[in-house]
């Protein structure tokens, strides 16, 4: 337990420093020092950063909700249909999730652009004039699901694996369609794979900035280009430490709701 | 000075932070100067051009041509060992942090920064072999705004920053700032994602200086700017692909990439034309400089030299589509530029009074929380 | 256990699952195709060539940057390991409030944006005198990684009855031998599939290893990220097109190692507890 010990004081001493620059302010020479001053924290009640928040967590929840409707059939198909090729389909979805992440977003961009691949070819096909992907929410909401969706995909595929499917059977008997079946035995059954992976797609989404940053418009600022900004051109650690232990108290606050409410995830696997 | 003064620098900090932790009562204080104040004292020396080790080499990314960095390292038989950096201030902050770098890129304003800071070494000209394609007689480099006498750096490039746009989409051009408001282009304008750029646009627009911080007009810049977004697509320093992709028809863009886009990218180069608005255009310009705790001063030396030969000059020139102030290379820059006369760049130019200059902290934040209120609405 | 098969094919479950397939690989296919332009553009392909990998391979700076990052990505994926196992099993046995405290502490990692980690730690080393190099940026990976591993294995402890390495104790094992012989082989998808998902992290991960680098050749990712505000250069398609090779190649390794020690179990049970990663 040592050595783990050390770390986690490590890595509680470096969020520590976090908490007290929050409390500093930057010297005249553009030096940030620690300090006592709340001012900002009091800085942040500006309604443009409460309104930055909630467009943020809008991005992240919509990111969620898309991520579910495609994981659910993805890993349905692949758990219950991908026969002894599941393994290969798994690897395939994880692959390209090992490339980078800069460079795939960035593939994004050059192939959305008006006279990118995607456009061409919808011209060709004469399926449309050109339409303007990018620098819209929606182009952010899409890069941050394309980065994120395999967050959902293996843990719902995994409670999906260790499903009984004869409950998907004995479901469709008793409530007579696909789709209340789902909702009354599928998606209780896998809970627990869904929680995990609404977590871990929420959280990063929340403080990407590369999106917004790469595929964005003009409305689109994400709190993690805010915090971004402070430490590069706005100068100011300390109002970004601030902003930083603010959202972090705020996701905390969300996240312990969150568990309380599903905690009723047992250990007991079939 | 070595790479002790800035880890002394941090380590005050930490304790100073827990000094603070425990005397509550005491706001705003908690923590001992650091030694980056203005210093009076004389510069770091200049080393002597010789080898002395490898080149540790920290630029922005695909700055040079990797044609030169080759050639240097084929030369003088050293290895070039190259880190990046995004922006100045990742740059200033490694710097700070004490890693030791033999070269730097720094923009004008922060070679001021950081001479005045004690961070950077003499260059002595008598060093460097090619010393008069620069400083020749009569050269504006002799004593630069940002480096009183050129003591600790050596020019790199020039750029200005206009207005570029397609001429096949658009011809209601006005030869203004005003054209990023454009009523044709709407929906299809850029603004550089840059905080100084685009609070000068709108400074030249309202007739202010280009770094002002007083609190009325940044006001109106403010307004100025968030009058934009509707017509915005975006805001992106991105303005080669932009440009390129065809996304943008107007780009608030710098002199350098539009003729890059312009005679190595287009597809039709009569497409693309671009404008240096009358209400004057921020020059800016960035330079090498030696950290005083660079451990191999010497070869960083014969690299400025390497650098300065014209013929090297003439490669960077042609890879990046910047202007160099190397005497006998700037025809060839002019020879890229000969049809945008506007994205050309001559020396009356460098006298141009709309310059990032440095500021103190607290009116960068102010102009900071401007920038942000205009992102973020 | 697996699931079996039901009588119709969803049909519009696999044609979602074929629109998938195809959106997650257009980029991949655009990055790898383009890698191979002889034109310097991203959207137009003029013809092929091979000059931006032979650019990599004569590129010593890049390579440089390559070995780094398998370097640091090995060591902070074997690193964090051991010590998010470590953490896992030393909070599974023990259940009080302070243990559960930790237990959270270690999830801090996942909420927190990676510029504020970075600027942390950047701070912290400096403060304590540590000069950055390679190393400061393993630790640093290492200790922001240990969450990921601690919950996954956590998540496949929970899964397994206690009572097996009990009962092993019983038959005259040694706590260590337990563990070596009982609990460890039993985690082994677990351990295999927070490895790798640590190293695929870490070795794409571009802020916290700029902050913490020091004068040696930067990771790539750092290489790549200062690039993208400016624009990327379609060498860097080739970058992409290689580090996907090699993680494959990894992949493809790691689905047959079970085959070699002769496990059943899929190492793909990436996520055996069903909950997050």
């Amino acid at each position: 337990m040592v050595p783990t010990a050390w770390m986690v004081a490590f890595f509680v001493s470096s969020m520590l420093v976090v908490v007290l620059l929050s409390f500093g302010h930057t010297q005249a020479d553009g030096q940030p020092v620690f300090g006592t001053t709340p001012a900002n924290f009091a800085a942040l009640w500006d309604p443009v950063y409460l309104e930055l928040f909630l467009r943020s967590l809008g991005y992240a929840l919509a990111t969620v909700v898309l991520s579910v409707a495609v994981a659910y059939p993805v890993a349905y198909a692949i758990a219950l249909h991908g026969g002894r090729y599941k393994n290969a389909l798994i690897a395939a979805i994880v692959v390209p999730f090992f490339a980078s992440y800069l460079i795939r977003m960035y593939a994004w961009k050059a192939l959305l652009s008006d006279e990118g691949l995607v456009n061409s070819g919808l011209r060709k096909t004469g399926l449309s004039d050109g339409i303007a992907f990018l620098n819209t929410p929606w182009a952010v909401v899409g890069g941050l699901v394309y980065g994120f969706v395999v967050f959902m995909i293996l843990p719902v595929y995994a409670s999906l694996e260790r499903m009984d499917v004869s409950l998907i059977e004995a479901g469709k008997d008793l409530y007579h369609g696909p789709l209340r079946t789902f909702v009354t035995v599928t998606i209780p059954a896998t809970r627990a794979g869904l929680y995990g992976g609404m977590l871990l797609v929420f959280l990063p989404a929340l403080g990407d900035f590369v999106s917004a940053q790469l595929l964005g418009g003009p409305r689109t600022y994400m709190i993690g280009n805010l915090i971004q900004q402070q430490f590069a051109e706005g100068q100011n650690w300390p109002l970004g430490s601030a902003m930083t232990v603010a959202m972090m108290g705020a996701l905390t606050v969300l996240m312990v709701v969150y568990l309380r409410a599903t905690t009723t995830r047992t250990r007991e696997r079939s | 000075m070595t790479g002790a003064v800035p880890s002394a620098t941090r380590r005050s900090l930490l304790k100073g932070g827990l000094a603070a932790g425990a005397v509550a009562g005491f706001a705003g204080c908690g923590y001992v100067p650091s030694k980056t104040k203005p210093t009076e004292s004389p510069l770091p020396k200049s080393a002597k051009s010789r080898v002395d080790g490898d080149l540790v080499y920290f630029n922005w990314a695909d700055y040079l041509d990797p044609g030169v960095l080759k050639g240097f390292q084929e030369e003088y038989g050293v290895k070039v060992i190259e880190s990046n950096f995004d922006s100045m201030e990742g740059m200033y902050a490694k710097i700070n942090a004490g890693n030791q770098y033999d070269i730097t890129f720094p923009i004008a304003k922060w070679v001021a920064k950081m001479r005045r800071e004690g961070k950077l070494r003499a260059i002595d000209k008598d060093q460097l072999s090619n010393a008069e394609q620069v400083y020749y007689s009569g050269s504006y480099f002799n004593d630069p705004w940002y480096d009183a006498k050129s003591a600790v750096s050596v020019p790199f490039t020039v750029y200005k920053t206009g207005v570029g746009w397609r001429t096949d989409k658009i011809d209601t051009m006005t030869g203004s700032w005003n054209d990023l408001w454009n009523e044709q282009g709407a929906g299809h304008i850029f603004t550089l994602d840059d905080q100084d750029e685009a609070l000068a646009m709108a400074a030249l627009l309202l007739g202010y200086d280009v770094n002002t911080a007083k609190a009325s007009q940044l006001d109106e810049i403010k307004k100025l700017l968030i009058s934009q977004k509707k017509y915005l697509r975006g805001y992106s320093s991105d303005d080669v692909n932009n440009m390129s992709g065809g996304d943008a028809w107007i780009h608030h863009m710098w002199s350098g990439d539009f003729l890059y886009v312009r005679e190595a990218l287009a597809k039709k180069k009569t497409d693309y034309d671009f404008e240096a608005p009358k209400e004057g255009t921020p020059i800016n310009s960035d330079a090498y400089a030696i950290p005083a705790n660079a451990k191999h001063p010497g070869t960083a030396m014969l690299f400025i030299d390497w650098l300065l030969r014209p013929e090297n000059a003439v490669k960077n020139i042609q890879y990046l589509y910047y202007p160099f102030p190397v005497k006998d290379a700037v025809a060839a820059f002019n020879d890229l530029a000969k049809d945008v006369p506007d994205a050309d760049l001559d020396v009356k130019d460098l006298e141009n009074p709309d310059v990032f200059r440095l500021l103190p902290a607290d009116q960068v934040q102010a102009r900071a929380a401007v920038w942000t209120e205009v992102k973020a609405s | 256990m697996s699931a079996g098969r039901l009588e119709r094919k969803p049909l519009l479950a696999v044609a979602v699952t074929v629109a998938f397939f195809a959106w997650l690989y257009l980029p991949i296919v655009a990055v790898a195709l383009f890698s191979f332009n002889s034109a310097k553009s991203l959207s137009v392909f003029s013809g092929f060539s091979t000059r931006w990998y032979s650019d990599f391979f004569s590129n010593s700076a890049l390579l440089e940057s390559l070995s780094a990052s398998l370097r640091i990505a090995t060591v902070a994926a074997l690193g964090s390991l051991v010590l998010g196992t470590m953490l896992a099993l030393g909070l599974e046995r023990i259940t009080s409030r302070p243990a559960r405290a930790v237990g959270a502490v270690t999830l801090m990692p996942l909420v927190t944006p990676e510029i504020v980690t970075g600027v942390a730690a950047l701070l912290l080393f400096t403060g304590v005198g540590l000069k950055l190099s390679l190393s400061t940026v393993t630790l640093a990976e290492i200790t922001f990684s240990i969450a990921y591993v601690t919950v996954i294995v956590r998540g496949r402890l929970g899964s397994m009855s206690p009572e097996v390495e009990e009962a092993a104790r019983d038959l005259g094992c040694t706590p260590w031998q337990a563990l070596r012989l009982v609990t460890l082989p039993a985690l082994f998808p677990a351990l295999l599939g927070s490895g790798l998902l640590v190293f695929a992290l870490v070795f794409d991960d571009f802020v916290l290893a700029f902050f913490t680098t020091g004068v040696d050749p930067q990771p790539l990712p750092v290489r790549i990220y200062s690039s993208i505000r400016f624009g990327i250069s379609p060498a860097i398609n080739a970058v992409g097109t290689l580090m996907l090779l090699v993680s494959g190649l990894l992949i493809v390794a790691a689905l047959l190692l079970p085959r070699l020690f002769n496990r059943k179990t899929s190492s793909l049970d990436l996520i055996t507890g069903g909950e997050r990663r």
